[in-house]
């Protein structure tokens, strides 16, 4: 990011800015051109500010991913799980304790970073397939039990009902244009930390690692404690998704968390091309919209609901086919 | 005494469907080095495909079975011809990420050809000696229908024959010879391509039957394979993958644990119970119980 004030940022980011704006500019046109009778069916404002808002989310857990499987050169497909982690920290904490988001966000996060170490622990010597494996198993076991143990969650299902939003000083935050501002804000401080670390000695132990581990072990990194740094900061992030999303959601439940989830998520890193942050952003922008494009009932029909990620695993296979590098890298 | 009877019985049968998979897994992970996701998939597509052939075709049950299992290893030829025969110098993730798309993809096209509603194979198309009333009285008022007799007669009769066929013919040779060396059993004049073809037409057709097996006991639904694949690539991965006995006893120890585990802890853990086995199987004993016997794998 060695750009800085040139007018084209500074465009850029007013647009980011006032998105939310020009959001509910549209609201307003639509209800000025019904007054003419005319209807474009255009989608209210407040709906695309929340893809927007949940295409950012997106983004933030495909850096996370992208640290394990783009740098370290891990497939993980378990990664929904610290997502699950973080979201049922937060949201427990806060509706049924009644404690701060200020205080459940970070708690969320390190709780995640916890259960990164605890499942990096016994897979640090695995490899390729096995790893992925018990990283999925991993996350299955946890949408196991959060379905199954009522006396924990409370309600069928894995639900949490009326996770309430975050506050300061009597000031409820629970407009769809002030998650934005929230995720935008969390979002620029993943990508900041991400950028620093990759660019930082551990970035470079970690790209050693994935491409060989051997020899970065001969050259004296620590080969073990990268790792589980490197499971530990993507935990962490998954974490924080899933911190912010208990309430942006107002109620979690199981379901949020399935085993799909995950492969979505990877299909933005491998979409993008592993290993890079913006490729993982630009993945997750171009997936997580045409996700919410493609949901049954706006352009595909209802009975074709599962077409969705009938397209993703298609996308998937041609990828890997014609540009194993994704779109933004030129060769794998 | 009876439930303990019956469950031993439900352990067996589900342990044989899953043996039958397993196969499908490990077959394919001896010679190519890639967990196939997508078989779970063709074990659906076997499902559907013979449902489809009783219900819509009106084909009777026992030409319906090997005929999905015909279709299915061609299903399973095409996948490897499309998807994994590309890829098959580039990296091992690569290939994996491949099988993931196309578990999804072929997850979802069922989805979309026959809706998530679960279905059965209706009464009046089955045999009679398969409905579940028609059953032999065991002492102690356990009883044990045919249909799980067939399933399990069935199974152990498919995995003698493809047992044999590995170490007694000369295209299970050459799998073996694949398995040890792909690029040694090239040399020799073995067409690695076509030998790797076949086992996924093997595998696949296994798969098929073991779909046709729970069609007949449980329902068929999209997700079918995806859970009862993972329980089976557990089974797998416990006979120590790549091994195909192993692969054979994993899945009568996966599906005994799975029943014994629903029954007397909770029903809502049924799969959590394989995945803790393979979990700790990977992270304790990555050769699985029965090891990977070189020269004995295929």
């Amino acid at each position: 990011m060695k750009d800085r004030l040139t007018p084209k940022n500074i465009i850029f980011a007013l647009f980011v800015c006032f998105l939310p704006l020009l959001m509910y500019g549209i609201d307003a046109i639509a209800l000025f051109l019904s007054h003419q009778d005319i209807y474009l069916g255009l989608p209210s404002g407040d709906y695309m500010l929340r893809i927007i808002v949940r295409a950012y989310l997106y983004m933030l857990l495909a850096i996370g991913l992208n640290i394990v499987c783009g740098f370290t050169g891990l497939l993980d497909l378990g990664y929904v799980g610290f997502y699950l982690i973080g979201g049922y920290t937060a949201g427990l904490l806060m509706a049924r304790l009644g404690v701060s988001y200020w205080i459940a966000l970070p708690l969320a996060v390190l709780n995640g970073a916890l259960w990164g170490l605890l499942r990096g622990a016994p897979t640090l010597r695995l490899t390729g397939d096995y790893f992925a494996i018990v990283t999925f198993g991993f996350a299955e076991l946890l949408f196991r039990i959060v379905k199954n143990e009522q006396w924990l969650i409370g309600g069928p299902n894995g639900l949490v009902r009326d996770i309430p939003p975050p506050a300061i000083f009597g000031m409820v935050f629970n407009q769809n244009w002030h998650n934005y501002y929230h995720i935008l804000i969390l979002l620029t401080l993943v990508v900041f930390i991400a950028y620093r670390l990759q660019h930082s000695r551990v970035g470079r132990a970690w790209v050693a690692i994935r491409e060989d581990e051997q020899a970065a072990e001969s050259m004296g990194i620590d080969v073990s404690r990268y790792k589980a740094l490197a499971f530990a900061v993507s935990a962490a992030i998954g974490g924080l998704g899933g911190g912010f999303v208990a309430q942006f959601q107002v109620n979690i439940s199981a379901p949020f968390f399935e085993f799909w989830e995950s492969i979505l998520i990877l299909c933005m890193v491998v979409l993008g091309g592993m290993g890079s942050i913006r490729g993982a952003m630009i993945g997750a922008a171009i997936l997580g919209s045409l996700g919410e494009v493609l949901r049954p009932g706006f352009i595909i029909p209802y009975q074709f609901g599962g077409s969705r990620y009938l397209i993703f695993g298609i996308i998937l296979i041609l990828l890997m086919r014609f540009r194993p590098g994704g779109l933004t890298l030129k060769k794998a | 005494m009876a439930q303990f009877l019956e469950q031993i019985i439900n352990g067996l049968v589900l342990g044989g469907i899953y043996a039958l998979i397993a196969v499908g897994y490990t077959m394919v992970y001896g010679i190519i080095q890639l967990i196939n996701f997508a078989h779970g998939e063709i074990f659906m597509f076997g499902a559907y495909i013979a449902l489809m052939l009783v219900t819509v075709f009106g084909i009777p049950f026992w030409v319906a079975l090997p005929l999905s299992m015909v279709l299915c290893g061609m299903l399973g030829m095409l996948m490897d011809l499309v998807a994994y025969r590309p890829l098959r110098n580039a990296p091992r993730l690569s290939a994996l990420i491949t099988a993931i798309g196309m578990s999804l993809a072929l997850q979802n096209l069922a989805r979309m050809i026959w809706s998530a509603r679960p279905r059965q194979f209706p009464a009046e198309v089955l045999p009679t000696i398969f409905l579940s009333q028609n059953a032999i009285s065991l002492p102690g008022g356990a009883s044990l229908p045919y249909r799980d007799v067939f399933i399990i007669l069935l199974a152990l009769i498919l995995m003698v024959a493809l047992n044999r066929l590995i170490y007694l013919t000369k295209i299970g040779k050459a799998m073996r010879a694949c398995a040890q060396n792909p690029v040694a059993a090239n040399l020799m004049g073995i067409k690695t391509n076509r030998v790797i073809a076949i086992t996924f037409i093997i595998g696949s057709a296994l798969g098929a039957v073991a779909g046709v097996m729970v069609g007949l006991r449980e329902v068929v639904t999209p997700t079918m394979g995806y859970y009862k694949g993972v329980a089976a690539f557990a089974a797998a991965v416990l006979g120590g993958i790549g091994n195909i006995t192993g692969a054979m006893l994993g899945g009568i120890i996966i599906g005994l644990a799975e029943v014994f585990g629903a029954g007397y802890i909770s029903s809502g853990y049924r799969l959590a119970i394989a995945y803790i086995i393979m979990i700790a199987v990977i992270v304790i004993r990555p050769s699985g119980l029965f090891g990977r016997s070189t020269g004995h794998r295929a």
